[in-house]
């Protein structure tokens, strides 16, 4: 038949897949979605898309999903199908009884950076009223902790200060460690017509990557750092608008603290920081180090976009102080094409930091050890709550493995792909006493899960989003869900079933909620976003619709802090065994741990994780394109094909995560963040030799 | 903030994009309508109801001026100039039809008509079906002059992509899909090769779409009139090509 | 019974103060305070202080140590408890 089938329905929801968060019309003929069209009228999109949203959506449908809740009793055992109600009562009840054997704190709970907002905040209130304790957490852990971090240090809101247009106003476009192109597609296309309309773009990654180089869009200056020297660099940079007097002062004294900037001038001023001292260390050209920094500092409109380059490094938060630092310093915040910005990577990433899905901090980052926030919610939840901080995903595994936490409920994660130490992860959730899983498919994780719930897709419920650009936009049901409950209702069941009576009609109520315990949110409900299309928190009565762009009178605190970002070398360190570096990245194509993108025809274009290594390296190995190779680190090893390309320097190989089977995270570090265990992915000592037998070697030194 | 792109309403495709601007008077058959500078008189003409076909046109998309079908009178001008490279003049007096502009756009679409398949007409839902039913005509008479002569119908299809097909058969070389490649995405994957006839879409060094650098973000579907480029997923029984032509 | 290895414990500590190290001293013990207050659980402080107190300071920096013994001094004065019930095991 060669005229298409015409669609009957079509309905506007938001991406499944990243922080750009595009709108999209689900378009359905007899309840089936036969296509999903980019929305015009999306805010972050425009009526774009990338091959992801637009294409990869038959995975919903996939016959790998899960269908039924299952349970077992232990994880060798085969898993038994049950009702929704016999799940709940045994998940609940195995929790309480762990509770009063090893006590209150030795149970938590992860919420999914792939669930609404409504539903992460309903998590983070399973773990304060159904288990009375902190231990929550989400995954922006592993990637954008240090942003929440680095960024309410220095400038006060741990989010983009921006929406995406107003890269259509940047004279200077600073990229550090992030890939557009790949990693956040349509953002990535504003951004080369940014360029294309004259922005000069500079970028600072290990890396020559689609970013630094494509078609009519080119980087005037491209810091191609060593891994791990991420502070030195920025701090070299700091240096040369010190020294030469670049920084915009009239700003500094009327918006920011003006002795911590002395403090701060006096720290990166110091001759240490150099670029005739730092370009060597960092494998960089010091005159190079001046020009971005010089350009960067004459703007007139200079915005900084940035990714898990900075943040997943044990400097991670550091970095991102830098940043922070550099923006303040120069006057690029307050106003249209200025600003810093994280690349947020999951679709509601942002959704879980603002939700108080955090150990240490409830809605709108506020401390829980904050007496006046606790009483609000005790107020709203009618119940004591525990008013000090709990315990971390990293320091959950950590607890552990050395026999005091014993229980706990994953929403929507995948921490034994994805977090780092793999062997440490599995080590810790086999000495757990109840792991439930709530998810679309079997993981990695779920072969260590005693309780499996069925999750639903972003096609299958109602709920909202909140993208990198601070933007809040529905998500609406397309096809019911395949186990029949929504996310939401997963969650209100378990909370019940620990004792904690609770009902809501629609998630509408849960935003309502929120609304009413937060302030950035004050403003916000269905019906708002439902008549404007979208909004931008905060929402509140001196800005009923939303706010565009952050930091335009005063900073959240009043004024901005300068941080002092001393560069600490991190313990990572090349030598003769290991004698090359190891970043990670993301590839367009697929998505993350690919447990969506992996069940999609996606597969056609990068079907398997592949290590890039410069043409010198190859030949030093006596490798060639295509090879097999082992891969192996102080912590572990494993086996990849090999590109030779032109795109990492000698020094450096990278590789992508996509793939259960390549488990990269068998190999990466230990190390982490400072100030928030963000595991430092980004850096890792190795040496990669030819496998002359195949076969597959992935074995973990322990 | 303004942004062309902001201004951008689903379900509306004003022909050119909208601009920022100081405001300016004209009149579109007779209607008065103000637009600001710079917008095309395509695009005044949607403001003011009155409907002008178009197919290379598109308000995504930076006016290109190729498919000859948005003619209009212009007061004052000789000739029939594209709408969607006239820029608004003040007191420009524009008018939509008439007996001259319906029949050279007639005589274009009968151009078009005879290198499209007939089998994929009757029932479609595309843009350009839209604009066969504003020119009033569908199909050549079985004795029209330009059945005879070459055509593409035995053209390339290519179906490398998983997720879509590009036809050359309903390809009617409006660049639509070329621009949105360059403009809206900013791959620089597509091109046109060759010259007047022998013009055709290529993907990359003339490869197929998955061997070269398109991405696949669908912005060439999404901006295509005749449904050349066109997913996959709404044809369940596989893509099948109409067995005749107008030729 | 300990929630983490001591020795971890101790580097993150450390960690914490070399990043506070250059501010003048009294905001660098403060610092290294207010960050492990606001940021770790409880039980992990404690399991802190007790490795401390028996005799392993030499372990942690001095403005870390120095922080430790400034929230030994609040534990010790804590009258107030902000948790739920205990449960007794």
């Amino acid at each position: 038949m060669p005229i298409p089938v015409k669609p009957d329905q079509s309905t506007i929801t938001t991406c499944a897949y990243c922080g750009v968060g595009c709108g999209f019309k689900a378009e359905t003929s007899g309840g089936q979605i036969v296509r999903m069209t980019p929305w015009k009228e999306g805010k972050a999109n425009h009526g774009h898309s990338c091959v992801k949203g637009r294409f990869a959506f038959d995975y919903y449908r996939h016959p790998d999903r899960v269908r039924s809740p299952m349970i077992r009793v232990s994880i060798e055992d085969p898993w038994r199908e049950v009702s929704w109600d016999e799940a709940f009562a045994h998940a609940a009840g195995e929790l309480k009884r762990i509770q009063e054997t090893y006590g209150s704190g030795s149970v938590g709970a992860v919420s999914s950076s792939r669930c609404t907002n409504e539903e992460i905040y309903l998590m983070q209130k399973f773990a304060r009223v159904g288990l009375r304790n902190n231990n929550i957490d989400n995954c922006s852990r592993i990637c954008h902790s240090p942003t929440q971090f680095g960024l309410s240090a220095t400038l006060g809101a741990g989010a983009a200060s921006q929406h995406f247009d107003s890269i259509l106003r940047s004279d200077v476009i600073l990229v550090v460690g992030a890939n557009p192109t790949e990693g956040h597609p349509v953002f990535g296309s504003m951004m080369k017509r940014s360029v294309r309309r004259g922005a000069n773009l500079l970028v600072i990654d290990p890396r020559r990557t689609e970013t630094v180089d494509s078609p009519h869009c080119r980087a005037s200056v491209h810091l191609a750092l060593r891994p791990g020297t991420n502070v030195l660099v920025l701090d070299s940079i700091a240096h040369v608008v010190v020294t030469e007097r670049l920084y915009d002062e009239a700003f500094v004294r009327a918006r920011c603290d003006w002795d911590d900037f002395e403090l701060w001038m006096s720290q990166v001023g110091d001759a240490r920081y150099s670029p005739d001292v730092v370009g060597p260390e960092a494998g960089l050209e010091p005159d190079d180090i001046r020009e971005l920094a010089r350009r960067y500092a004459a703007g007139p409109n200079s915005t900084i976009y940035y990714g898990l380059g900075v943040t997943e490094h044990s400097q991670g938060s550091t970095g991102v102080m830098c940043l922070g630092n550099l923006a303040m310093a120069c006057g690029m915040i307050g106003r249209e094409g200025v600003g810093v910005n994280p690349l947020r990577g999951q679709g509601n990433v942002q959704g879980g930091s603002c939700l108080g899905s955090w150990p240490h901090m409830f809605t709108g980052y506020r401390f829980v050890t904050d007496a006046a926030t606790r009483a609000v919610f005790e107020n709203e939840w009618k119940i004591d709550l525990d008013g000090e901080p709990g315990l971390r995903l990293p320091n959950m595994f950590d607890a552990a493995v050395a026999g005091s936490f014993k229980g706990l409920y994953i929403q929507g994660e995948d921490p034994v792909q994805s977090d780092p130490n793999r062997h440490h992860v599995e080590a810790a959730l086999r000495n757990m006493e109840c792991v439930i899983v709530q998810d679309l498919y079997e993981t990695e994780t779920t072969k260590f899960a005693h309780v499996l719930l069925p999750g639903s897709s972003s096609l299958e419920k109602n709920g909202t989003f909140t993208n990198a650009e601070r933007r809040v936009s529905m998500v609406r049901k397309i096809v019911e869900p395949v186990a029949g409950l929504e996310d939401w209702e997963i969650t209100v069941g378990m909370i019940n079933a620990m004792g904690y009576e609770l009902k809501y009609d629609h998630p509408s109520e849960v935003l309502d909620e929120i609304a009413r315990t937060s302030p950035a949110y004050s403003g916000m409900s269905f019906e708002l976003i439902e008549r404007v299309g979208s909004v931008q928190w905060p929402c509140n009565t001196a800005a009923p619709e939303g706010t565009e762009v952050l930091h335009t009178v005063t900073f959240p605190r009043g004024k901005g802090s300068f941080m002092l970002t001393e560069y600490v070398p991190t313990k990572e360190r090349v030598d003769d065994r290991f004698p090359l570096l190891l970043t990670t990245g993301r590839i367009l194509s697929q998505y993350n741990a690919g447990t969506q993108t992996r069940r999609t025809a996606n597969n056609a274009w990068y079907d398997d994780d592949v290590l890039d290594i410069s043409a010198d390296d190859a030949a030093q190995r006596g490798l060639r394109n295509g090879d097999r190779v082992r891969v192996a680190s102080r912590y572990g090893e494993t086996e990849l094909s090999i590109t030779v390309s032109g795109r990492v320097h000698p020094g450096v190989v990278y590789t992508t995560f996509h793939f259960a089977h390549t488990m990269v995270n068998a190999v990466t570090s230990d190390l982490n963040d400072w100030a928030t265990n963000c595991p430092e992915y980004k850096v890792t000592a190795v040496e990669v030799t030819k496998v002359t037998k195949v076969g597959k070697v992935t074995k973990v030194t322990s | 903030m303004w942004s062309e792109l902001r201004a951008l309403r689903d379900g509306i495709d004003l022909g050119t994009p909208p601009r920022d601007g100081e405001p300016v008077t004209l009149s579109v058959d007779g209607i008065p309508v103000t637009v600001a500078a710079g917008s095309s008189v395509l695009l005044a003409a949607g403001i003011a109801g009155c409907t002008v076909p178009k197919l290379c046109a598109s308000d995504t998309l930076e006016a290109f001026g190729s498919c000859r079908v948005c003619l209009v009178e212009i007061e004052g001008r000789r000739g029939y100039p594209a709408s969607c490279t006239t820029p608004v003049d003040e007191g420009m007096q524009v008018r939509t039809t008439s007996d001259m502009l319906a029949k050279l756009r007639r005589g274009v679409i009968e151009l078009y008509l005879s290198d499209f398949p007939e089998g994929d007409i009757d029932g479609g839902w595309s843009q350009l079906n839209t604009t066969l039913d504003q020119v009033g005509v569908h199909r050549l008479a079985d004795d029209h002059p330009y059945r005879s002569g070459a055509n593409h119908q035995g053209g390339v299809l290519d179906m490398s992509n998983p997720y879509f097909v590009f036809d050359q058969a309903k390809c009617i070389v409006c660049s639509r899909c070329v621009r949105a490649c360059e403009e809206i995405q900013g791959t620089f994957a597509l091109t046109i090769d060759g010259r007047g006839f022998g013009s055709t879409v290529v993907a990359g060094q003339n490869e197929s779409f998955l061997e070269s650098d398109c991405v696949s973000c669908g912005a060439c579907v999404q901006a295509c009139p005749s449904d050349a480029l066109i997913e996959k997923s709404l044809f369940p029984g596989g893509y099948e090509r109409a067995d005749s032509s107008q030729a | 019974m300990t929630v983490i290895d001591p020795a971890r414990l101790v580097e993150m500590a450390n960690q914490i103060g070399d990043f506070f190290a250059p501010y003048p001293e009294q905001r660098r013990i403060e610092g290294v305070r207010n960050h492990l207050r606001n940021y770790w659980d409880p039980r992990m402080r404690s399991d802190l202080l007790a490795y401390v107190a028996n005799g392993n300071e030499g372990e942690l920096a001095s403005h870390v140590l120095a922080a430790t013994r400034l929230l030994q001094t609040e534990a010790d004065e804590r009258s107030a408890y902000a948790g739920p019930p205990r449960v007794e095991h």
